[in-house]
Formats: structure tokens, C-alpha cells, sequence
């Protein structure tokens, strides 16, 4: 390697921030995965560079190669910053006295924390707020954010991301990872079938037979269609909230009345979307799993309105923010 | 409505069938695969969750020697779904051809009056009430051994013993007190 395309390395190692360094690298993909794996990142950028220059000389990668590295890097860390500096400008904008710090995380989450005065008081670090958005989805997670301050973080969010308005996505559990996953559709799904694959019952005793295996099989089927088979992220509850008019042919005061009848049900549990799948596979929920039930993870929300008026579960939308 | 009958088939040569009924599908699996253990003569399980059994398996389905009923006292499901299974068994079967098994009646979560239902239930059906204990090893092949001394009588193993013999021994009876409140 001559001297010329040994100082861009260098030059470039300098440039790439530690934090972004793994992750410009495995996108980059030149490299093998014993050197990935030698590659240290908590020793010093210098080490780092000596590493490089040697796996270059290895890979006999040419300056081409070390170029793309490069644009890599600029593209990637172009859109963050842009994304950083709107955001904070526009907050800034909207409240006087507010603590802004955003950091990046290895797996395109941006997280930002928010700590809110206004312009008599300091910020407020004891209440922050949270704020997590995922650079190429259009979702963003937050947690403790009070009402008035609602309208400002979306619209600073608006801006920031360049979309048009923002909506509440009814959505809400513990688990920041079981949520993301629940709206990005990241567990195993199951796509229905016509002609089922003849379950591999190689293991059961010949002298041991299900009457009733068929149906044990379609339960488990359309449940499993319904929620995905495998590991399910873990939602804690699902709440409906109900304005229908009360139905009921033996008790007629009450379903004489006019008005709609308001009532709450609320599903909780460590991991409601397992048992949810449990019951219906086990027959407890009839199958086909109804529309209620099954719209937790095709909609990927747990907060649902059900009015007379629309079929199935008509979800009303609150005011979008804007 | 398709009765399940306790003589309408011929038996097969040295073997036994046995039919675990569970609402719940969880301890008959244990059971299946201990109560196959046995060398002396074939055992053949059915699993179901209920009856009445499907149609579709009437031709190929064995003649039934015992049929077992698993009732979870946890669960009043499982009390349910059986009380509504046992109209499907033809009256012949309740001649010493039936055996109910109660798991979790030490759980505190089961409630006395299921308890003292399914007692009653027994001893108005003259059959035999076991307890048993689920969830080790060693309770599985107790509820095994138990269950195999009843079906080699009720499969015409044992000389001189026959079903209806058994289940005058065997059957649970309740003391007329039972509706009295408990002292707890």
C-alpha cells in the first residue's frame, strides 16, 4: 500500500467517531470475521488504525475500497446530524429552558432525553422525558411526557423528521424492545395456509394416539396465524374501551336505554400476547381468533374505542398532533 | 348422538386400551408415555379432550377397556367439560370400566365445594376416585402402577376377576354427612 492511500486511512480512522466505527465497518463489509473479531473496539483509535492498515494490506484492499469506507461513513452520519441539530433548534424554539441530549445507539435508535423548564424555572431533571425514534422507521417511542408538553415534543418532532404530521399509535408496555418489535413486525409470523405441512409426530409413541389431533392442529394453526409462532414480544395489558349500547334480551331496563353503555376491559398479563395464543390454541378462545383479539399485533396497538358504528373494532383516533 | 360402548368391538390378543380424557391435555401426556412403559402386555393410550370422539376415528379406533377422566380441581373447566363428557359414555362402561382421577387437590387454590362435587359425583357413578400428584416423576408412576392394577382387570387379564368385581371393592362412597359445613 503506498504512502498517499496510507494517510487517508489514517486520516479517515481520525474522522469516524468510536462509537460509529463498528457499526461503518460492518456495513462497509471488507473485512473477514477473525479480523472483525480482533478488532478491539475499547483500544485506542491508534491501535485500531495500525489494525486497519494491516487487515488493508491483507485484504489487498485498494484506495476504491477505502473510499467506499469513507462514503459510508458521510452518508450515514449526515442524516443523524441533520436529524440532531433540527431537533434541538426547534425545542429550543418552543420552550425556553429546556435540557436536550441525544445520543446514538449502535442500532439506528436515537435516543434523546428531555428535561423541561419553562421560563421562570430550570429544567427539571428529576421528571426527564424519553424519547427514542428509529432513524429509518417512521416510529418514535417516548415515556413520562405530561400533556402540555405533548404538543411541543410533536411538533419539534414533526419538524425535525421532515413528515408531515404525527399520530398516536395507541401503544403502549414496558418493554421498549417488545413494543418496537410488535410494530416492525419482528417475531416469527405464520401466513395461512390452504395445506398445512403434516406436523413431524416422528417422536410419539406408535402406541400412543390423539382422537381429537385434527382439530388440536387447526386450533393451533389459526392461533399461530393470528400472533406468530415462536417467541412473542411481551405486552402487559390491552384495554378496550367500550360505548356500545348494553345487549342483553333478559335484563330490558337496561338495554331500554338511549345512551350508550361505557365499560372498560382490561387483559393483563406478563406476557399477554403468549396468552392470548394459549387460549386460542387451547380452545378456551373460539377459532377463528376474532378481529378484537387479532388486531393487537396486525395494528400493533393495545388501546382500543369501540363504538356501534363501524364493523369489528372501529378504533376512533385521537386528535393527531400537530 | 355416538355413544362410546364398552363391548361393540372384539379384543385385540394380548393388549390393552385405555382412554385418558383431560380438558386441559397436560398431565395425560406424562401418563401416555409412562403407562406405555409396561412389558407384561401392549398398552395402547388414547388421548382426547373430551367426548364425544370424532367420527372419523370409529373404524380404526380399538375397543376401549378404561376410560379415565382427569379432573383438575383448579380448574372448573375441567369438572365442567367432564361432567358434559360423560353423557357420551354408554351406560355399560360405568360397570367397573371407569376411573376418575383428581390432580392439584392439595393446590389451595381448589375450592372445597369442587372437591366434595366430585366425590359425589363418583360415588353416584360407582366408580373408583384417585388422587394423584402431577408434577414429579414419581407421582406420574404411582398414577401409572395404580392405573395399570384396574386396566388388567377391566382388559380380562387377571383370572377370576372381572371389571364389575373390582369396582365393588374399588368404587368411592361418600358419608352421609358431606353437606355438613367443614371445621376450616
Amino acid at each position: 500500500m503506498d504512502d498517499t492511500t496510507k494517510r487517508f486511512v489514517q486520516r479517515l480512522m481520525k474522522r469516524i467517531p468510536a462509537p460509529m466505527l463498528r457499526a461503518t465497518l460492518d456495513k462497509w463489509d471488507r473485512l473477514t470475521r477473525e479480523q472483525k473479531k480482533s478488532m478491539d473496539f475499547t483500544q485506542s483509535k491508534w491501535a485500531l488504525t495500525e489494525k486497519m492498515l494491516a487487515f488493508s494490506e491483507e485484504n489487498e484492499l485498494t484506495a476504491k475500497h477505502l473510499t467506499e469506507l469513507e462514503m459510508i461513513y458521510d452518508a450515514h452520519s449526515v442524516e443523524l446530524i441533520q436529524f440532531k441539530e433540527q431537533f434541538k433548534s426547534h425545542l429550543r424554539e418552543l420552550v425556553r429552558h429546556v435540557s436536550i441530549k441525544i445520543k446514538k445507539h449502535t442500532d439506528e435508535a436515537v435516543w434523546i432525553r428531555i428535561a423541561w423548564g419553562d421560563a421562570f424555572t430550570r429544567p427539571n431533571h428529576l421528571k426527564p422525558t424519553y424519547v427514542v425514534h428509529y432513524l429509518h422507521s417512521p416510529y418514535v417511542f417516548v415515556t413520562s411526557l405530561t400533556l402540555k408538553q405533548k404538543p411541543l415534543l410533536s411538533q419539534a418532532l414533526v419538524l425535525a423528521t421532515r413528515y408531515q404530521a404525527i399520530k398516536d399509535a395507541n401503544l403502549s408496555g414496558r418493554k421498549l424492545t417488545a413494543i418496537r418489535d410488535l410494530l416492525m413486525r419482528k417475531y416469527q409470523q405464520v401466513f395461512p395456509t390452504k395445506y398445512p405441512s403434516p406436523l413431524p409426530e416422528n417422536n410419539q409413541n406408535p402406541h400412543i394416539e390423539k382422537e381429537q389431533a385434527e382439530p388440536a392442529a387447526n386450533r393451533l394453526q389459526m392461533a399461530c396465524e393470528a400472533f406468530g409462532s415462536g417467541m412473542l414480544p411481551q405486552l402487559q395489558s390491552a384495554v378496550y374501551k367500550l360505548e356500545t349500547k348494553f345487549r342483553d334480551h333478559s335484563n330490558q331496563t337496561m338495554s331500554e336505554r338511549e345512551e350508550p353503555f361505557r365499560c372498560v376491559v382490561k387483559f393483563e398479563s406478563t406476557n399477554l400476547l403468549e396468552s392470548l395464543r394459549h387460549c386460542a390454541s387451547s380452545g378456551i378462545a373460539s377459532t377463528p381468533v376474532t378481529p378484537l383479539l387479532s388486531c393487537i399485533p396486525q395494528k400493533g396497538r393495545n388501546y382500543f374505542v369501540i363504538t356501534d358504528n363501524g364493523p369489528g373494532p372501529s378504533a376512533r383516533m385521537r386528535q393527531p398532533q400537530n | 348422538m355416538s355413544l362410546l360402548k364398552p363391548f361393540s368391538k372384539l379384543p385385540g390378543l394380548n393388549s390393552a386400551n385405555i382412554l385418558l380424557v383431560e380438558s386441559k391435555e397436560e398431565f395425560q401426556q406424562s401418563l401416555a408415555d409412562a403407562l406405555v412403559q409396561e412389558t407384561s402386555f401392549t398398552v395402547n393410550v388414547r388421548l382426547a379432550k373430551s367426548l364425544p370422539l370424532p367420527m372419523e376415528n370409529e373404524e380404526s379406533r380399538p375397543r376401549i377397556d378404561l376410560v379415565v377422566f382427569i379432573i383438575d380441581l383448579t380448574s372448573g373447566l375441567s369438572f365442567q367439560s367432564t361432567e358434559a363428557s360423560l353423557k357420551c359414555l354408554d351406560p355399560g362402561y360405568f360397570l367397573g370400566k371407569v376411573c376418575f382421577m383428581v390432580i392439584n387437590a392439595r393446590n389451595a387454590a381448589a375450592p372445597i365445594e369442587r372437591l366434595d362435587a366430585v366425590r359425589k359425583l363418583a360415588a353416584s357413578l360407582h366408580c373408583p376416585l384417585l388422587f394423584t400428584e402431577d408434577q414429579t416423576p414419581d407421582g406420574v408412576t404411582n398414577a401409572t402402577e395404580r392405573l395399570l392394577t384396574i386396566l388388567k382387570v377391566a382388559a380380562g387379564f387377571v383370572p377370576m376377576a372381572t371389571a364389575l368385581y373390582l369396582s365393588n371393592l374399588t368404587r368411592s362412597t361418600v358419608s352421609s354427612d358431606i353437606d355438613q359445613p367443614s371445621f376450616d
